[in-house]
């Protein structure tokens, strides 16, 4: 029975099948939907039309793309992504790491209150017009610092860090200290260059939550030439829909006219989900093992 | 003062500055100073949008006019009425009865499946295969929720992927999302759809923290992988299972209205419309400043009580919590 160490687990075939054929739907299910929204904007439009498009591209056809990357509002929408994204990123990891690095020192005084500052944000907030509000009356409604500043400092991530830190250690801390270090030298020299692994998942988390995020800015940013991609996306894709009640009582005929022309629209919506969704796949299998790595770091209980 | 007789480790040298001697309580004043002094810019952008903003909740308590302040000769102050109207109103029990009931769906499909997904996955012997299957399954999670309600609205057309499947089965094409009674399953589909791989990986990683002799003494025993399965895996996510459980109850006013906003319409409110999508159409759209902010408030101290419950809950049956 202990022959061979990869059998490790004995039982019929049977039970081998079923969780294979399980295995393979749960793939399936999650990656068909957006395979389908890649053949589906390859297509030739009317291969497309004739809905019979499920395993491969039928045709060959790229004005979708071309029409696509012709818009200069996806372009600049992109810009503002990357560059909140950007900004979010850089100014998530000062305040959230400067903020850990006292909590994990014996010698901070008054830590029961800053604990308790911390934790109250966690669990109330003011809501959504007394913080629309705010933004207002600080002067930043319709520029970008509306959607950065709000998204540059997160408590979760304080309490990932403080985490982190502890697993430094105090006794190191306290080495460079007796020799003479102060605070600063000891977070930017000792903490920061043994801190690489927290650092790269913070910022995949900020830079992914950022890139997602789309209801602040529809609040914030009422102006085209700052809103980010996503909202330029909710425009082309969802806006555009415009309610289909009215389809019901029509003839078979202007039915079908109107699905056709549905269709070509639908094409069009594959395409921009495509394009917008090409750099978040094609850097997935890079990043996604440092989210393991943070869910990891999340569960941590004290 | 101790002479540098030791040469420092590591980065962090002393150099050769002449070390001054303080007292005892001086140096514990400069070590604070310098330590607060790393909490400043966190703490700052907390204060301006956490707790400020919780300011601002006064106006639940007056007829607020945009650009007026919250405190002058001519705020008019109306007590609770905001709330009572909210309470009074038929909106009270559509978007707290949509809330649990969407959380609800999402908790009976959603919290078993991923640790269904996790003990399947743990009986493939191919690692590779193993990993593929448990990459994808993430990857839904990082897809924005507009690709992903962009991509729900058009399979949910009448000439879209889910019609196109269903016509196999004989069912007529329908514009699903404009129909209120299947509201509720698609949006579980899509909640569960985007977030079951990610859900699971909390239970792959106590899966493989339990210890393997204990599977190699239940073989020996002559039990099967059911045995195995039923005996060992599942006691050792017991607990794991129960905090999640007794959390998600906690959370149960708390649909993803994120998502909601984007795949609703006026056709679907009466099924769809839950507290977070509410308070948005009714205080950005309409302008209602004073009502929403109550409305909020109310809904966040109901949420707040849940919460804590739960938490105590969890904290006496399990012994983990929140905090």
């Amino acid at each position: 029975m202990a022959k061979n160490p990869n059998k490790i687990r004995e039982g019929n075939i049977a039970f081998d099948v079923l969780f294979y054929a399980l295995a393979v739907f749960f793939a399936f299910i999650t990656l068909y939907p957006m395979y389908y929204v890649l053949i589906l904007s390859l297509s030739n439009p009317n291969a497309a039309a004739s809905m019979r498009v499920f395993w491969w591209p039928k045709g060959f056809f790229l004005d979708g793309y071309k029409n696509i990357v012709t818009d200069r509002n996806l372009w600049l929408s992109y810009r503002n992504s990357i560059f909140y994204a950007g900004a979010c990123c850089v100014f998530m990891l000062i305040t959230c790491s400067m903020c850990a690095y006292p909590l994990t020192s014996r010698a901070l005084r008054g830590r029961k209150y800053l604990t308790f500052f911390l934790l109250i944000p966690m669990y109330f907030n003011g809501g959504i017009i007394p913080s629309f509000l705010m933004i207002q009356k600080l002067g930043l409604y319709n520029t970008p610092w509306a959607v950065i500043l709000p998204g540059s400092v997160s408590i979760w991530y304080i309490i990932l860090f403080r985490s982190f830190f502890r697993t430094i250690g105090e006794s190191l801390r306290e080495a460079a200290m007796i020799d003479g270090a102060n605070h600063y030298r000891v977070f930017f020299n000792l903490f920061m260059p043994n801190s690489k692994a927290i650092l790269a998942v913070i910022a995949l988390y900020t830079i992914i939550g950022q890139w997602n995020s789309w209801f602040q800015a529809l609040i914030y940013l009422p102006d085209t030439y700052w809103q980010p991609l996503q909202l330029y996306l909710r425009r082309l894709l969802i806006l555009q829909n415009a309610s289909l009640e009215s389809v019901m009582n029509l003839s078979a005929e202007a039915l079908e006219e109107m699905a056709k022309e549905q269709l070509s629209n639908n094409q069009l919506k594959y395409t921009v989900i495509f394009i917008s969704t090409l750099p978040m796949l094609v850097a997935y299998p890079f990043f996604q093992k440092y989210f393991v790595k943070g869910v990891m770091l999340g569960s941590l209980k004290e | 003062m101790k002479k540098q007789a030791v040469p420092a480790a590591g980065p962090v040298t002393s150099g050769s500055k002449e070390i001054k001697i303080y007292s005892r309580r001086t140096r514990v004043v400069r070590e604070n100073l310098e330590l607060w002094s790393f909490i400043i810019p966190a703490a700052a952008l907390i204060i301006l949008f956490n707790y400020a903003p919780m300011y601002g909740i006064i106006i639940a308590f007056q007829n607020y006019f945009p650009g007026s302040d919250f405190f002058s000769e001519r705020t008019v102050w109306v007590g609770l009425k905001h709330f009572i109207d909210f309470a009074k109103s038929e909106y009270f029990t559509r978007v707290v009865g949509n809330s649990i009931t969407l959380s609800l769906l999402n908790l009976m499909f959603g919290f078993w499946l991923p640790i269904i997904f996790a003990l399947i996955l743990n009986e493939i012997r191919n690692l590779k295969f193993k990993k593929f299957v448990q990459t994808a399954s993430y990857l839904p999670y990082f897809i924005s929720n507009v690709v992903v309600a962009g991509m729900a609205i058009s399979f949910c057309q009448p000439t879209g992927l889910v019609n196109i499947i269903l016509e196999v089965f004989g069912i007529q094409a329908k514009s699903w999302l404009d129909i209120p009674d299947k509201f509720p399953m698609i949006y579980t589909i899509i909640n569960v759809w985007k977030s079951f791989g990610f859900n699971s990986v909390l239970y792959f990683s106590t899966i493989s923290a339990i210890d393997p002799s204990l599977y190699e003494s239940a073989r020996i025993d002559g039990g099967n992988r059911w045995h195995q399965c039923w005996h060992i895996t599942l006691p050792g996510l017991k607990s794991i299972i129960a905090i999640q459980f007794i959390l998600a109850l906690g959370g149960i006013l708390n649909a993803n209205s994120d998502l909601i906003i984007l795949i609703y319409n006026p056709a679907t409110y009466e099924t769809a419309d839950v507290i977070g999508s509410y308070t948005y159409r009714e205080g950005i759209t309409n302008g209602k400043y004073s009502y929403t902010t109550a409305v909020g408030l109310f809904m966040s101290a109901i949420g707040f009580t849940l919460t804590f419950i739960a938490n105590k809950v969890s904290n006496w049956l399990t012994g983990f919590g929140l905090w």
